[in-house]
């Protein structure tokens, strides 16, 4: 009879979205009803405080450092917030374990030779292991997107709005008061820069 | 299972949208007891925020908002879905998506504030195609400017700008300024082809307005407005609990009671979230619970008395499902820098399309020229195309500020073979069945389609386009329309021209479901403005009993 009867938590449209990958009790399967029948309140609120919680182990993971350096270089940026370093690799190697090695392995080829550009670095660990291509590409979305392990890490701290913040505003952030977009933009240069990587197929997420 | 409470008002309304709240708003303040019956919870704007800034798939409108099990709402529009079950020829072409919460799906609609056009009311008569309404334009002009002053609309002056729906008044704001890159892109328009790019009519301050702000540009009206410098249905809810409206959530209405005549409904019937059930009489019901809910609604209250649903007896319920179906097109303008998304989301139309004589073998359409902030899209392509470091900053700059998208509404029309039943094999968690919907799209909206793709052609040339991507196939632009259709013979259609069911007397409907075509704007305002003439029916004759 409990599928006849099901019981959930009024509250749970409440669940993030983050927290929702991880919500069971929005699964309509016959045990997830009973799963939210006996008490599926804890699992969402639970599921909600997983970000902020950095264990200790990872905070003081000898890689992580390293991530920070590599990414100095991968951005052609002297400098870069640590603390948004440190949540991005641990929800980049969270995501994929092995990108830990992977990170150090690439870390060593940094210095193990001199690079003066992030074109350079990129262009010759894909030419040494094919397999750098996606650890670079997680670094990049990470940093530029602000997205790693398909969550939002920083938003507003995306370095994509810090180098387009001369002409526009993150969605739900603008700050120019009502009619700024009349306004006549900066003009932007065709750029003449090569890519580093071969390209990849792109896929527009589904909506 | 015995009610714990039984519910009674004059007026009881299942759904609290647009059309369900702004009704209740009106009857309340005329004195009129009103119950609203809303199947999913009550719910905040700020925590939308939050979630849309926490979501990695910003252009999924309905990330924000996740259902709850007891009203299960499209959580996507992907085919197969996990809640509206679309089948046929066509089936990606109706994956609507819309929302089951209190204030409904304009949570996050764009605000666009169309009048129909005279000419969408009389299709049949005039060009040979679809069906007519039974009402005129004329008829609903004045309930229009009424959702107008209602939802706060900003438009042009129409002796500057006239856009074909002849007014009796000025619009309650004036015009939104449009950007830059939309002047850009009229000022092409103007120059390089026959054809003018109009100001949409916007349900969004100008000025402030009903306790609201001004429009700050935010470029977030879909999925939120963070402002609340946008109408929507929430605000009608809380207009209406102000003057005694009395709302339910999480109250999901599964049947709709009848005399023993079958004429007139006696009460509806809903679960709460334990599955409890709770019984709500009153002299007049309204169904106002969007175009797909409200059908599958009547069908599934089927019993003895009406074995095919609620107020079927022509059969239309769940029949003739429309939509605008959209052509989409992204690409990268080889011309000034245009930085779109500064400002509101949609602003400027290419009206050209809207009417014509040619409207006798393919459908009209409207074009948007999306003013979408690109720098994400921007981003994930330029890493796509392998650019690291300072050349992948110069990318992200160039594509932020030069990708433009066009869109389109392209008129669908009544076919009774487009049709809502209930599914089969999917159930929620209450146990009643999810929508399933056959949807071929009309050789009539094929062929409209098949225009805006060369018109999208041509323009792509003027602005030097390159790196073109077209969304396959059709796309639904979730503006259902037609589930419970208006017509003036019961043997046909499910309303009369005043939004009352053929068969049952004191039951209205109130919603996109009684369009009888569908025409370009959005859906929106329409509805608004046939809910506040039920609202006006129902005062007169509650007022004159």
């Amino acid at each position: 009879m409990a599928a006849d009867q099901p019981s959930f938590p009024t509250s749970i449209h409440l669940s993030t979205p983050n927290a929702m990958r991880m919500n069971r009790a929005l699964r309509m399967s016959r045990r997830d009803m009973l799963l939210g029948a006996m008490g599926a309140a804890a699992v969402v609120f639970g599921a909600g405080r997983g970000i902020a919680a950095t264990p200790d182990a990872e905070a003081q993971d000898a890689v992580a450092p390293l991530f920070l350096a590599l990414s100095r270089r991968l951005t052609d940026r002297e400098v870069l917030d640590d603390r948004i370093s440190s949540a991005l690799y641990a929800r980049i190697i969270k995501a994929t374990p092995e990108r830990r090695d992977q990170i150090q392995k690439l870390h060593d080829l940094m210095a193990g030779g001199k690079f003066d550009s992030a074109r350079e670095l990129a262009k010759a660990a894909e030419h040494s292991d094919a397999a750098f291509k996606d650890v670079i590409h997680d670094i990049m979305t990470a940093w530029y997107r602000g997205v790693a392990d398909e969550k939002v890490v920083v938003y507003r701290s995306a370095l994509m709005f810090d180098i387009t913040k001369d002409a526009i505003y993150p969605k739900t952030y603008a700050a120019g008061g009502p009619f700024y977009w009349t306004q006549t933009p900066p003009e932007v240069a065709v750029p003449t820069g090569e890519p580093a990587l071969s390209p990849s197929k792109f896929v527009v997420e589904p909506t | 299972m015995p009610s714990e409470q039984d519910l009674s008002a004059d007026v009881v309304i299942v759904g609290s949208g647009v059309a369900g709240s702004s009704i209740a708003n009106e009857l309340a303040r005329a004195g009129i007891s009103v119950i609203v019956l809303e199947a999913g919870p009550r719910v905040d704007r700020q925590h939308f925020v939050d979630n849309f800034r926490n979501l990695e798939n910003k252009p999924s409108y309905q990330g924000p908002f996740p259902c709850v099990p007891w009203a299960e709402h499209p959580p996507n529009q992907i085919t197969p879905n996990k809640y509206l079950h679309t089948t046929g020829p066509d089936a990606e072409a109706y994956q609507q998506v819309y929302l089951r919460m209190m204030g409904g799906t304009t949570w996050h609609w764009a605000g666009c504030a169309w009048r129909y056009l005279p000419s969408d009311f009389e299709l049949k008569t005039r060009y040979g195609q679809g069906r007519d309404w039974a009402l005129k334009y004329d008829d609903l002009e004045p309930f229009y400017y009424q959702a107008e002053v209602m939802m706060g609309v900003c438009g042009p002056d129409p002796a500057v700008e006239d856009l074909g729906s002849p007014r009796r008044q000025p619009y309650p704001m004036d015009a939104l300024p449009i950007s830059y890159a939309a002047e850009q892109f009229r000022a092409l328009i103007r120059e390089k082809t026959p054809y003018r790019v109009v100001h949409e009519p916007q349900a969004r301050n100008t000025r402030p307005y009903d306790n609201r702000p001004t429009c700050e540009g935010h470029n977030n009206c879909m999925p939120i407005c963070p402002i609340g410098a946008m109408y929507n249905g929430s605000y009608s809810v809380y207009h209406a609990e102000a003057a005694g409206a009395k709302f339910v959530p999480n109250a999901v209405v599964y049947r709709i009671e009848r005399d023993s005549a079958n004429k007139r409904v006696t009460a509806v019937h809903y679960y709460d979230p334990e599955k409890g059930s709770h019984r709500v009489t009153g002299k007049y019901f309204v169904i106002a619970a969007h175009c797909i809910e409200t059908a599958k609604l009547m069908l599934y209250s089927a019993d003895e008395q009406s074995p095919d649903g609620i107020a079927n007896s022509s059969g239309h319920v769940g029949r003739n499902m429309m939509d605008h179906t959209g052509v989409q097109v992204t690409f990268i303008s080889g011309d000034k820098a245009l930085w779109p998304g500064r400002g509101p989301l949609e602003t400027n139309v290419i009206d050209n399309f809207r009417d014509g004589d040619w409207r006798n073998e393919r459908g009209a359409y409207l074009v948007h020229m999306v003013d979408d902030n690109q720098v994400d899209l921007a981003t994930a392509l330029a890493i796509s195309k392998g650019y690291v470091g300072k050349e992948l900053e110069e990318q992200i700059r160039y594509l932020a500020s030069h990708t433009v998208r066009l869109f389109s509404h392209n008129e669908g029309l009544a076919d009774p073979d487009n049709r809502l039943t209930l599914s089969a094999t999917y159930k929620d968690a209450l146990g009643i069945p999810h929508p399933e919907v056959y949807y071929k799209l009309p050789e009539y909206t094929v062929k409209s389609c098949e225009h805006t793709r060369g018109l999208f052609k041509d323009l792509i040339g003027l602005m030097h386009g390159t790196d073109e991507q077209w969304t396959p196939g059709y796309f639904p632009q979730d503006h259902p329309a037609g589930s419970t259709i208006m017509g003036t013979d019961p043997k046909d259609s499910v309303v009369d021209g005043f939004c009352r069911t053929h068969d049952h007397e004191n039951l209205f409907i109130a919603s996109s479901s009684v369009f009888s075509s569908v025409g370009t704007g959005n859906i929106t305002l329409t509805v608004a403005a046939l809910a506040l003439r039920v609202a006006d029916t129902l005062k007169k004759e509650l007022t004159h009993a």
